[in-house]
């Protein structure tokens, strides 16, 4: 029997680790990027990747506590069978990565180097200078190369993926394609459809995601069909150079390293920053967070930035937000060989050097949590059963989504260095059962499926490129939609703002309707190209809005202050314990109704419909996140007696956590 | 094989063959030949007893001079049109020391061939068709002077022999580069340094014997070279006085003694500054 | 005259200061290219991304005639894709991290954008630079592990082998070295009548393989043949290496070290494959 053919569309971490192990398992793998995929998003993460390692495992560290990290600093807003599977994988992942010539950090005897990175106590991430996922990258591209120039794998970069190919029975079977260049279009069969599409910063304009990531292909699948989970999380990430055409990541590993967030204690401190004594200087952080210092979990850290810029009014600058990372303590060769290329870019597109001034940052829109829902089938041990072909299916039978454009991992919130981590693991694991699904007898799709399919999208090529006399410019209007995403829809959220914004997303999609294009030309026309992933950008944003407007908590990225539950005000111990008891009630409730992930479904009328998925808490009970919180020691005192009580009433789900807890050990 | 595919298939070879050539020997010859002319700073004597002893090869210097001079020089010559018609010299957008330097190599080599095509014409037998061959090794210093009297052939074996130093100096610091010498930019520069210092005293040289030939009393080197050829005829048991002399010399293997003529212990002034090796022809004068 | 004020669309108005930017604009291969002059209004902290985007915005020249949106390659934003490469004023860079205020300084006339002229333009500001990454192919710049299945961890190394191989692992695949490069000349083989996709590709990467290599390719040869396993395919390295437009093509002018944008020491790594390359022509000569 001929090989199955899987079309894989997206070359970032995941696509790339899947082409490879799909190619290895002797599948023929057509691999489709925006851009040549050595130009992938995923040359922008810095930091590391994470996974438990020789030296953390001797202080106490293991698989088990790398999934309590994961789930807890996610606020328990993913299903764990996937994200103990992930924990389980790291250490082979990091070895794989190690044996592929990614140039990680050393040690003197040589061994690979670790830091330590937010919302852990262990230096679990390895990392390749300050460039590790640019490192990760090019040790996959390397490797599909090579199974290029083999034949094995084809790839079609500058291409566009249109829309998935679903057959009556609803199974992808291939995709409609656009070549940039020559604007041919093309109908690609396929066994089984990859996604590997990363994230939708551009529905927030300026972010610091790249261009390519609109989030295009997934609101195509999404518009054909495939349930969208937890679209409201979008990490903002704490440090990012503010800049006119994007925002650039300042790598959490600037803390990592000893970097010190700080803002003077007088508003708008004309003095030179260098100048300003200890005593004048608020390390607000530090002083807020003595466990985890400047190196809280991201959406603590942001909103703490966030809040001491807006609500104590402590910004640096009075026009532009922003407070300082400070390296300038740490000695200058350190520097260098630990974080010189982040402090490059800096000082690049700043001209200021990060290594002899305090570095302006402020939030800025990072990372996609929710994405594509994705399946899985969960193993005796209670991790992901390798080969299932459920593992990353999405709600369409044969159309798989991988990396960060699905929401199996990393819940409410996402840990430094564990996208890296998911990327990969995704990409490898689920490969075998892509193999096992393409490779399935079925009846060929008919040419006529793909026929109308094509005809289909190039009709509505060209319906935009003749439309004439609108008026509308796309760019104007994606300024005005990333304008209003990044005012309501990040760090702070409220419902008269969330509401007011999802109708203003609805106006901004009609005015889209009547976008004229500026270039009408077949060749190489980016105008077209942006403009049909501009459209595709309202289905996402009103499916983050609506999300945001319905879940009235706080969780994670989500942050309500309506609906937020305050720490401990009493100050006389039985105060405390009754406040402690009632806080733990509601915390309980919250849990009851909201521990659940948000799943949006593709509306006739355009509009999302969201319903709501039970979580898979089987393997670590919820708990409450209490980074920082007052009286979070008398909380967690109370919570931890509930705990006991109801272990040794009911004692069955303890057992089962702990015979699964001794399995990983 | 076609010789296009030979050359592709080859490339590799031919490309560090033309950078070894560059050096041995057509770069060795460059200094022997420039340190022989500048001992005509120490009078016609001086230079007279060099050439003579170049000569000294007899009939083997014919073949010396094709095999390791002009073939590996036309050799060089060759690759290296080939090599400057394939580039796009840049210096005007990337104005870099590098780059100068990358320009300035391929168009002293240019001119270095055509200054040498002209200068072989004019003084060596070689070009006596063509109304040149004017050197007479049996009076070398005079004859060379004459030829290089007029001030503007003297600016142009100026630029000719800079040229080519510039070209060998140069050549000296990426052919390290090329064959993996120096790697690390600091070794770069420190070779670098060598290869200026080089080049100064080889500028020196050459500008040293042009200016020594135009000091030259051509009529008093005459004598000098005459008296020195009575002797060597002399000692060979020849008649004084054969030779006529001057302008239009007569061929160069006329004037060569035969082979079993020549007593090695004859020459007059033994000099351990001269080196000889059988790569300095009958082409000295003035370069 | 570094910014004229724009006043004759603003009514006299005191407005904002425009930068003058001239584009070498092409709309397809094998067409005649065209300068075209838009006004940009001027920002603080501007790159020439947020020109380009401001032209696009625009979408009318200096004339005020309607003109289509130029097209450029770009992605991060950040200098680390390699994708947004093109000649700002004369000299290979990357648009994202040219800033239009030290353009300025450099140029007060305005700014020139051209497309890199060592790669075939596709359109506008955007090329073909498949002929790069074929050159990563023609090295095989990759570790060739027997499989991404758990062998346990990579050799070890030390830290100041990791601090020599980081370097040159920080390529990008810009090809800014390979612009600026003397030696290294454009190849372009537009496709033939009634030609399959397969026949063209096969014919392009043939053309490709007569061609110069170029810096990266070198730079990436000798990071995996410093690399322990990597280096298990050293020969067939230097096979390619020192083959038909391999590594003797290299000029010495050293330019691709001087516009790198990563600073990658590229004509150390020419130097040390240069060196490889006499002790592998040596051994094959006299030890086999």
């Amino acid at each position: 029997m001929a090989q199955p053919r899987v079309l894989v569309v997206g070359g970032g971490l995941a696509g790339l680790a899947a082409s490879m192990r799909l190619a290895e398992l002797g599948v023929n793998v057509d691999l489709m990027s925006l851009v040549p995929v050595k130009r992938s998003h995923s040359v922008c993460a810095q930091g590391g990747i994470n996974s438990v390692n020789a030296l953390t495992r001797q202080q106490g560290d293991n698989e088990w506590k790398h999934l309590d990290d994961t789930v807890y600093g996610g606020d328990f807003l993913q299903h764990q069978p996937p994200v103990k599977e992930m924990a389980d994988w790291g250490p082979r992942i990091i070895d794989l990565m190690d044996r592929l010539g990614v140039p990680f950090n050393r040690t003197p005897e040589g061994f690979r180097d670790q830091r330590r990175f937010g919302g852990t106590l262990y230096k679990r991430t390895a990392f390749a200078g300050a460039t590790t996922g640019q490192q990760l990258l090019y040790a996959l591209d390397e490797q599909v190369r090579r199974f290029e120039a083999e034949g094995k794998i084809r790839k079609y970069e500058f291409w566009d993926f249109l829309t998935p190919v679903l057959d009556d029975s609803g199974r992808c079977r291939g995709a409609v394609c656009q070549d940039m260049v020559s604007m041919q279009f093309r109908s690609f069969a396929a066994d089984a459809v990859v996604l590997a599409t990363g994230g939708c910063g551009l529905v927030y304009g300026r972010s610091t995601m790249s261009m390519v990531c609109t989030g295009s292909a997934v609101s195509r699948v999404y518009q054909a069909g495939a349930a969208y989970g937890n679209g409201e999380f979008i990490q903002v990430h704490p440090t990012a150079i503010p800049g006119a055409d994007k925002l650039r990541l300042m790598s959490e590993s600037a803390r990592g390293e000893g970097g010190r967030v700080w803002v003077p204690r007088t508003p708008q401190d004309p003095r030179d920053p260098r100048t300003i004594p200890e005593a004048d200087r608020y390390y607000f952080l530090e002083e807020r967070y003595p466990k985890y210092m400047n190196l809280v979990p991201r959406d603590i850290a942001t909103r703490e930035i966030f809040d001491i810029c807006t609500t104590d009014g402590l910004s640096v600058e009075k026009d532009r937000l922003c407070v300082y990372l400070d390296l300038t303590h740490i000695p200058k060769e350190t520097l260098d060989r630990k974080l010189g290329g982040i402090l490059d870019i800096y000082e690049k597109f700043q001209g200021v050097d990060p290594r002899t001034a305090p570095m302006k940052i402020f939030p800025a829109v990072h990372y996609s949590m929710g994405g594509l829902w994705v399946d899985y089938e969960k193993s005796p041990t209670g991790g992901m059963l390798e080969g299932s072909p459920r593992n990353q299916q999405t709600s369409v039978p044969g159309l798989y989504a991988i990396g960060e454009c699905d929401y199996q991992y990393h819940g409410a919130n996402r840990l430094g260095a564990n996208s890296l981590l998911s990327c990969i693991f995704s990409g490898l694991f689920c490969a075998a059962g892509v193999q096992a699904s393409a490779g399935a007898k079925r009846a060929p799709a008919a040419e006529s499926l793909f026929a109308s399919a094509l005809r289909r999208e190039e009709e509505r090529h060209e319906a935009l490129i003749q439309r004439r006399g609108g008026g509308e410019n796309p760019y104007g209007i994606h300024h005005e939609l990333g304008d209003l995403m990044t005012r309501v829809a990040t760090v702070v959220r409220r419902n008269d703002q969330l509401a007011a914004a999802y109708d203003e997303t609805c106006a901004l999609e009609e005015r889209w309707r009547r976008c004229s294009l500026s270039d009408t030309g077949n060749w190489t026309n980016q105008n077209v190209v942006f403009t049909k992933s501009l459209g595709d950008m309202f289905p996402l944003a009103k499916l983050i809005l609506k999300g945001a407007l319905l879940r009235d908590e706080c969780r994670g990225a989500h942050y309500k202050p309506d609906f937020e539950m305050p720490g401990i005000a009493a100050t006389d111990p039985e105060g405390k314990r009754r406040e402690a008891e009632q806080w733990c009630d509601r915390f309980e409730a919250n849990t009851n109704k909201w521990l659940k992930s948000t799943i949006a479904n593709h509306g006739a009328d355009g509009h999302p419909k969201i319903t709501y998925e039970d979580i898979d808490t089987s393997l670590i009970p919820p708990r409450p996140r209490l980074y920082g919180l007052v009286g979070g020691e008398v909380i967690e005192e109370v919570w931890k007696e509930r705990l006991r009580a109801r272990e040794a009433k009911g004692g069955q789900a303890a057992a089962r956590e702990v015979g699964v807890g001794a399995a990983q050990s | 094989m076609t010789l296009p595919s030979f050359v592709s298939r080859n490339q590799f070879l031919i490309y560090r063959l033309f950078s070894l050539s560059g050096l041995v020997p057509v770069g060795a010859f460059l200094v022997v030949h420039l340190l022989t002319n500048a001992s005509v700073l120490g009078g016609a004597a001086s230079f007279q007893s060099r050439v003579d002893l170049i000569h000294s090869l007899g009939p083997l210097l014919i073949p010396a001079e094709f095999a390791l001079i002009f073939l590996p020089m036309l050799f060089h010559a060759a690759v290296g049109f080939a090599i400057i018609a394939g580039g796009l010299p840049n210096v005007g957008s990337y104005p870099y020391m590098g780059n100068v330097r990358y320009t300035l190599q391929r168009a002293t080599g240019m001119i270095a061939f055509a200054f040498i095509l002209w200068h072989v014409i004019q003084l060596h037998w070689l070009g006596a068709p063509l109304g040149g061959g004017r050197f007479d090794p049996h009076h070398a210093t005079s004859t060379a002077a004459t030829v290089i009297a007029p001030l503007g052939v003297s600016l142009l074996y100026a630029i000719g022999v800079l040229s080519a130093v510039f070209h060998l100096s140069n050549g000296l610091w990426t052919i390290g580069i090329t064959w993996g010498l120096w790697t690390s930019p600091a070794a770069m520069q420190r070779a670098n340094v060598i290869s200026i210092a080089v080049g100064v005293v080889l500028a020196a040289a050459g500008l040293g014997a042009i200016g020594g030939l135009r000091s030259t009393d051509v009529a008093a080197a005459r004598q000098v070279e005459t008296r020195m050829d009575d002797f060597k005829r002399m000692m060979e048991g020849k008649a004084p006085g054969a030779d006529a002399g001057g302008h239009g010399a007569p061929g160069f293997p006329a004037t060569v003694p035969a082979a079993d003529a020549i007593d090695l212990r004859a020459p007059s002034e033994p000099s351990a500054l001269v080196i000889p090796t059988p790569t300095t022809s009958s082409i000295p004068a003035g370069n | 005259m570094i910014m004229k004020t724009d006043d004759h669309d603003h009514g006299g108005q005191t407005s904002a200061r425009t930068i003058p930017v001239r584009v070498l604009r092409q709309d397809a291969p094998g067409q005649e290219s065209y300068w075209e002059r838009h006004d940009v209004p001027w920002e603080p902290n501007m790159n020439v991304i947020s020109v380009l985007q401001k032209v696009a915005a625009i979408a009318r020249s200096q004339d005020g005639r309607p003109v289509a949106p130029v097209a450029w390659d770009c992605n991060c934003l950040e200098e680390v894709c390699g994708s947004c490469t093109m000649l700002i004023n004369g000299r290979t860079r990357m648009a994202c991290s040219a800033l239009v205020d030290r353009l300025l300084e450099e140029h007060p006339d305005g700014i020139e954008l051209r497309p890199m002229s060592k790669f075939p333009v596709v359109r506008d500001l955007v090329v073909d630079r498949r002929r790069l990454f074929h050159s990563l192919e023609r090295v095989k710049a990759w570790v060739p592990v027997d499989d991404s299945f758990d062998h346990g961890p990579g050799p070890r190394i030390s830290p100041e082998d990791q601090e020599e191989a980081y370097p040159l692992s920080e390529c990008m695949s810009c090809g800014c070295c390979l612009e600026a490069c003397p030696q290294f000349t454009r190849i372009e083989t537009p496709k033939r009548e009634g030609e399959t996709e397969e026949q063209f590709a096969a014919r392009r990467a043939a053309a490709f393989d007569q061609g110069f290599i170029g810096a990266h390719a070198v730079s990436q040869a000798v990071l995996f043949n410093k690399h322990p396993t990597g280096k298990m395919i050293a020969d067939e390295r230097m096979a390619a290496l020192t083959g038909q437009g391999g590594i003797q093509m290299c000029g010495n002018a050293q330019n691709c070290v001087a516009v790198c944008p990563k600073h990658i020491p590229l004509t150390r790594s020419i130097a040390r494959a240069g060196r490889a390359a006499t002790l592998w022509a040596l051994k094959k000569l006299f030890d086999r």
